[in-house]
């Protein structure tokens, strides 16, 4: 466990070195956030759309704003290079599992860029004016299960990155991959247009999907627009899938690492 | 000393897939994919002894890289058995990499971005290492390699021959029993060649390491060892000293005379004249003749009347270009 948390802590202290990515990506996830609630507020013309409320909304947005990293799939940093390539030979040398390696890579990636970028959109976003303001969490057991259910959507979000990591060791192209991935969870998972938008038949379908939970949940909880009981089933719901999907990862990852040839010398 | 590395008839096949050239071949490719069995390794047997530095040569494409592959665990051959240091490399992979370095000359396994001191530390993390032992290693390994002052800077600001000896440093720090070495001296600098050759002394001296080295550079073999494996299109075709493939062909001698006039014809009992423009002749001993300067100078003058000459023995890489061209690789 100990050589798994080191790789976190390099990936961690290796993102945080990058402070002007840090800063492009921040002022542009804060105009593109201005952007989306101006284009819904026009939508909704202030009126609740099967009670979602406006602030409900511009917290909804702000908050995927701030926790981009999560709702946003992508590979572990060196996958891309180490696969195409044929670096990864040096991950079987270790004397460690290939999967836990990339996933925790991604992981101290990850919550490396959501620490750098989350408090100043935060920050922001609550002194600006309404209705452009995200507003206070509505309770404390909300923000409490809004935390929990973040957590769980930051390992489901690195497990679907996984996904990526395998669809590229099987066709060598990790931005078809990852494109694949995020279209699909992106769209699924309201991270395009935020869910309670959708039509009531197509939600009911998706909350049986794992994408929701990655970048909709969280979200919905803070806001208030769930109420405290359905978000502790949810929240059950996602760990569920959480627990799935890392199991089915790590099985086709295992057998694709069998067959795995790494040519070239 | 014991056998540390047996290869037992390993094969390795690789598919590959073929296509018609054109735009009509890319097209046909669509539907119809044609493939071809390439064997990369042909019943490789081999027995590799403990504390031995063994150079595994041959030309490229001839199954070197997908040797050590196998033998550091990353590939399954496709049938065979392979046995290293009581493992099996690629079943019992988590443990038996533990006693094993392998640097690969074109790939890095130290990490881009941050300092070298910090992968080393992460290595040490992941290897178990105790903190004693490591900052003893680690301590041989600055003195030796001379990377102190390399440490606190991140990877991707060293040179290579810089970046080599922290890859070399990185591959030793757990005290490996078997180091495999993919091109270790690929594009470094003469000193730099001469410092990696050093070191990889020092520790097969002072650790027992033992060393499998694939090289294109046939002083690297010269400096470092006298048992070398030679491999052409996945067959072992030599496993033995170096000296006695040297020695096989040194005999063969190029010898350039200049004449004091110009000689119509020059013919020489037991050599043969491979060129001859105006007053200089280059000539080359038959196989069977044993070149002897005094016998060569007497035979020689008895006809002409020469002003200078100079013997040349075939280097090194000539010798292995001789014999990839007698195994018709």
């Amino acid at each position: 466990m100990k050589s798994y948390f080191g790789i976190f802590k390099m990936q961690f202290k290796g993102q945080l070195q990058y402070r002007a990515k840090a800063i492009s990506g921040l002022t542009t996830q804060f105009f593109w956030g201005l952007f989306k609630i101006y284009l819904y507020l026009a939508f909704m013309i202030n009126q609740a759309v099967d009670g979602f409320t406006t602030s409900q909304m511009v917290s909804y947005i702000w908050l995927g704003q701030a926790f981009f990293a999560v709702s946003f799939i992508s590979l572990p940093k060196n996958s891309e290079q180490e696969i195409v390539k044929g670096d990864v030979c040096y991950k079987f040398i270790r004397p460690l599992n290939l999967y836990n390696q990339w996933f925790f890579e991604s992981f101290g990636e990850k919550l490396a860029n959501i620490l750098l970028r989350c408090f100043p959109i935060i920050i922001i976003a609550l002194i600006l004016p309404s209705p452009l303001t995200l507003s206070a969490p509505t309770s404390w057991v909300h923000f409490i299960l809004f935390l929990t259910s973040l957590i769980i959507s930051l390992f489901l979000s690195v497990t679907l990155g996984m996904v990526a990591v395998y669809l590229t060791i099987k066709t060598l192209m990790p931005k078809g991959a990852l494109d694949i991935v995020n279209v699909i969870s992106g769209l699924l998972g309201g991270f395009y247009i935020p869910l309670p938008f959708m039509p009531q038949s197509i939600q009911n379908v998706l909350n049986y999907l794992p994408f929701r939970y990655v970048s909709d949940l969280p979200f919905r909880i803070y806001s208030g627009s769930l109420d405290i009981s359905t978000s502790i089933i949810q929240i059950a719901i996602s760990l569920a899938w959480l627990f799935a999907l890392i199991f089915v990862v790590k099985l086709l990852m295992h057998f694709a690492l069998k067959k795995t040839i790494v040519q070239g010398g | 000393m014991s056998n540390i590395i047996e290869f037992n008839n390993i094969n390795k096949e690789f598919k590959i897939f073929l296509r018609d050239k054109g735009l009509w071949g890319a097209i046909k490719g669509l539907f119809k994919r044609k493939h071809k069995l390439i064997k990369a390794l042909n019943n490789v047997c081999f027995e590799i002894q403990e504390g031995d530095i063994v150079g595994y040569i041959g030309p490229n494409g001839a199954g070197k890289s997908t040797t050590i592959k196998i033998m550091s665990g990353i590939l399954t051959p496709t049938s065979g058995q392979c046995k290293i240091n009581g493992y099996i490399p690629w079943k019992d992979r988590k443990k038996y990499v533990k006693s094993i370095g392998v640097v690969f000359g074109q790939r890095s396994q130290l990490w881009w971005d941050v300092p070298v001191r910090d992968s080393f530390e992460l290595l040490k993390d992941i290897y178990n290492i105790p903190t004693e032992e490591y900052q003893k290693t680690l301590d041989i390994l600055i003195d030796i390699l001379k990377i102190g002052e390399l440490l606190d800077r991140p990877l991707r600001q060293l040179s290579l021959g810089q970046k080599m000896k922290c890859e070399l440093a990185g591959a030793l720090l757990h005290k490996p029993k078997i180091l495999f070495l993919d091109e270790p001296t690929i594009g470094l600098d003469a000193v730099t060649k001469l410092a990696v050759r050093d070191f990889v002394k020092y520790i097969n001296k002072e650790w027992k390491t033992t060393v499998i080295l694939t090289t294109h550079d046939m002083t690297d073999i010269d400096a470092l060892t006298n048992k070398v494996i030679l491999i052409g299109k996945g067959k072992i075709l030599y496993n033995g000293s170096f000296e006695y493939l040297k020695n096989k062909y040194a005999n063969e001698k190029t010898i350039t005379v200049e004449f004091l006039k110009e000689y119509d014809k020059i013919e020489v009992e037991g050599y043969n004249v491979v060129s001859h423009d105006k007053n200089v002749a280059v000539l080359k001993n038959f196989p069977q003749t044993i070149f002897n300067t005094q016998k060569f100078l007497q035979t020689i003058t008895q006809k002409y009347e020469i002003v200078d000459f100079s013997v040349n023995t075939i280097s090194v890489d000539e010798v292995l270009a001789k014999l990839y061209k007698e195994f018709n690789l």
